[in-house]
């Protein structure tokens, strides 16, 4: 028998001699001083453009004089946007927007990483083929399906006039343009929940899975009952990432179809930044993103509800 | 004796005379000289090469530096608001498009020329576009008794360009009137190997513009006498445009007429795949270089049409330079020598030679003669006369924003043309309220 050494959970240091105030900095209050720096940066790249955004958006702010004029005026940019026709269609079509792509781009992402993750042969090049779309910077992404969308001069309508089949003005007709932007974000951002989920189902321990399999499960048995309820983590952390970042869609639409035809296309980024740039409204302009920020709070609030739910803590 | 007079008293003038001349030059280039480096703040676009060449030949001829920070058109007024709101602009002039500048103008963002350099004055050749170098901060517009806050470096308008083979093949004159448009489309539309006419919708308002002011008609307008503004986006003459440019929209273009950006008209034009469309001046160069052209030397220019031939109304879309408030006054005299030089006749003819579209109209005279440029710059000098403003006010982007809107929901059908105008003068009429302007009613009121 070895004797062990009896271990407490709080190790105790010696207590640093000096004045009890000093003692207490040096000692208890180290882990303040170690984080100060951290917190101070956070707050001057985080918290100070975000209260000046929200100061703003209770403002009327614009140039007089050579210089920025504020004035307060309580709620108005927000009641303003109420009665903005413009602003209401590009919230519902940024949410649709966000729904559908998130929504597609997550299943067929976990489809693929399932794929790639059991495939023996070529597993290397997989990856790399299906991660080069997220590589390529959104206004490339744009600019290139903007040239195989082109109506007359575009590779799609050149294949559908080779098949003898009529082609389409895809950015062009209400009915087309909005499907054509989903189906580029999805092209693009499919890599991205395929790439996360790919690392999350490589590091799941195999032994509860060959467990199961020596238990009888089928393969469908194991990926529902094993694989999906351990993936789900990982699965709500790229979702939530990417509901995030499609809530924010700019470059594609901007060069797409600039919000047309009509509005059909018209999301809230590329409206505040017109607003804000273009018409010179920055109270209001700030208003529109403050709203934009509080729905994606709601929409990470709900994830994590969801995600605490499905783990039974909810 | 007078004879004699003359002819001993002729030579000594004209000594005095080129002494003096020479002199003016030598001041003129002498106070252009020794001035501190530049820099200008300016976005990618077909004339930029030929604006790199006059840089250069300042350069050339003055010693000084000009360095040019070149963006992309999207980035322009995000870069120029933010150099106007720091300290020191880090640029020190500003390239402001037509539809911008009024912000510039009105919040006192960029200096009034008198104060830079008092003893300027504009020369009279150069076209103030409507007076778009102005601003006159009692009625809060450009009107003619403004200052001069910026200088017209882009002389952009409107002007028809057309495939002058296929006129000539079918006997056809370069239309003068919208029905003339109509009718010369419906002979040449062939789909989809040419098409008649197209109209820009993406976005529309600059395009709309063309009709709209060859009826007679304007978005909003100013009284002068009693300071009092009207909107008049819901008047007759507005339906009757708004009706033709629709019709022309619908029957001659591409079935992507809904989304018909400004590059998707030049290209089907220079791929000739297109009879005649309206478009800025500038698009001249995408037309001559065979590189991205496959009808050079087939394409002519005229002035825009109107509902008759003596009504016509090509609208400006020019780009002014500007010089930031905020920067040290040696820094803006710099600039101001710049922009003073650059509005000289030598200066522009070089300009315009390498591809520029000038701002002066004897400029526009002497190379309209001139078969390599001759083709499109008559065009612009015959156009000269019948120049319309944009709406220029603080809140234009706002208004025009509102006319984009309501134009594409006509192009769609999802607004009819009436319904389509009758928002747009409900909504123009609120901002001009909200913006302090004095008012007319709305005639539906």
């Amino acid at each position: 028998m070895s004797e062990t050494t009896p271990v407490t959970r709080k190790a105790k240091r010696p207590a640093t001699t000096g004045p009890r105030g000093v003692r207490w900095l040096l000692d208890a209050g180290f882990k303040y001083w170690a984080l100060a720096p951290a917190l101070a940066i956070l707050a001057l790249l985080t918290l100070y453009p975000a209260v000046q955004l929200i100061r703003m958006s209770f403002s009327s702010v614009g140039y007089a004089g050579g210089h920025i004029a504020w004035s307060p005026v309580g709620l108005a940019n927000f009641t303003q946007i109420l009665g903005d026709a413009t602003a209401m269609v590009a919230f519902r079509n940024t949410l649709v927007f966000v729904a559908i792509t998130v929504a597609c781009e997550t299943l067929l992402g976990l489809a693929l990483a399932l794929a790639v993750s059991e495939s023996r042969r070529l597993s290397g090049f997989y990856r790399t083929v299906l991660m080069l779309p997220v590589l390529i910077p959104p206004i490339g992404i744009g600019a290139m399906w903007l040239m195989m969308y082109d109506f007359n001069y575009g590779f799609i309508d050149k294949v559908l006039s080779a098949l003898h089949l009529t082609p389409q003005p895809w950015l062009a007709t209400t009915r087309l343009a909005f499907p054509s932007i989903l189906v580029v974000d999805i092209w693009h951002w499919t890599s991205f929940l395929f790439l996360i989920i790919l690392a999350g189902l490589e590091s799941l321990p195999q032994d509860i899975n060959e467990a199961a399999q020596i238990d009888g499960a089928s393969h469908f048995q194991r990926l529902w009952h094993v694989t999906l309820p351990l993936l789900r983590p990982t699965i709500t952390v790229a979702a939530m990432l990417r509901t995030i970042f499609a809530f924010k869609i700019f470059d594609e639409i901007y060069l797409l179809t600039n919000g047309g035809p009509g509005d059909s296309t018209q999301v809230i980024t590329p409206y505040i930044q017109q607003v804000f740039f273009i018409q010179g409204r920055m109270g209001y302009a700030a208003a529109l993103a403050v709203v934009t920020a509080l729905l994606i709070t709601i929409f990470v609030i709900v994830y994590q509800r969801v995600d605490a739910a499905l783990s039974g803590q909810g | 004796m007078n004879q004699n007079h003359r002819t001993q008293a002729g030579p000594r003038f004209r000594r005095w005379g080129i002494a003096l001349l020479l002199t003016a030059a030598v001041c003129g280039v002498a106070s252009a000289q020794s001035q501190p480096p530049i820099t200008i703040l300016i976005n990618t676009s077909p004339w930029l090469p030929s604006f790199k060449s006059l840089v250069s030949q300042y350069e050339k001829e003055t010693g000084n530096k000009v360095n040019l920070n070149v963006v992309p058109f999207s980035a322009m007024i995000q870069k120029s608001l933010n150099a106007v709101s720091s300290k020191t602009s880090e640029y020190d002039i500003l390239n402001l498009n037509e539809q911008w500048y009024s912000q510039f103008y009105s919040g006192g963002l960029v200096t009034p020329i008198k104060d830079i350099d008092p003893s300027y004055t504009l020369p009279k050749q150069v076209i103030e576009y409507a007076y778009a170098d102005r601003w006159d901060p009692k009625v809060g517009a450009s009107t003619k008794n403004g200052e001069v806050y910026g200088f017209p470096i882009n002389g952009n308008i409107q002007l028809l360009f057309y495939r002058k083979d296929l006129f000539a093949k079918h006997n056809l004159q370069p239309p003068k009137t919208w029905a003339d448009v109509e009718k010369d489309a419906k002979i040449l539309n062939d789909p989809p190997n040419v098409y008649g006419f197209v109209t820009r919708t993406s976005p529309p308002n600059y395009n709309f513009q063309a009709w709209l002011h060859s009826y007679g008609g304007t978005i909003i307008s100013l009284d002068q006498s009693t300071g009092t503004w009207s909107v008049n986006i819901d008047n007759a003459a507005a339906h009757q445009a708004l009706d033709e440019w629709l019709k022309l929209t619908w029957s001659y273009s591409p079935p992507n007429y809904a989304n018909m950006g400004q590059s998707d008209e030049i290209s089907l034009m220079a791929s000739g795949h297109l009879a005649m469309f309206i478009v800025a001046s500038a698009a001249e160069s995408n037309f001559t270089n065979p590189n991205t052209s496959s009808v050079v030397g087939k394409i002519g220019a005229a002035v825009t049409p109107g509902p008759t031939a003596d009504a016509r109304a090509p609208t400006s879309g020019i780009w002014v330079m500007g010089i930031p408030h905020n920067l040290p006054k040696a820094k803006q005299l710099a600039a101001a020598k710049f922009l003073e030089w650059a509005m000289t006749k030598p200066a522009e003819l070089a300009y315009a030679k390498a591809g520029g579209v000038p701002v002066r109209q004897d400029v526009y005279e002497e190379l309209a003669k001139d078969p390599k440029y001759g083709w499109w710059m008559q065009a612009v000098a015959d156009s000269t006369p019948y120049i319309k403003a944009q709406v220029r006010i603080k809140e234009t982007p706002q208004i025009l924003s509102v006319i984009d809107r309501v134009l594409g929901q006509a192009v769609i059908k999802k607004m009819t043309a009436d319904q389509a105008l009758k928002q747009a003068a409900t909504e123009i009429h609120q901002i001009m309220v909200k913006g302090g302007y004095k008012m007319a009613p709305l005639s539906s009121q």
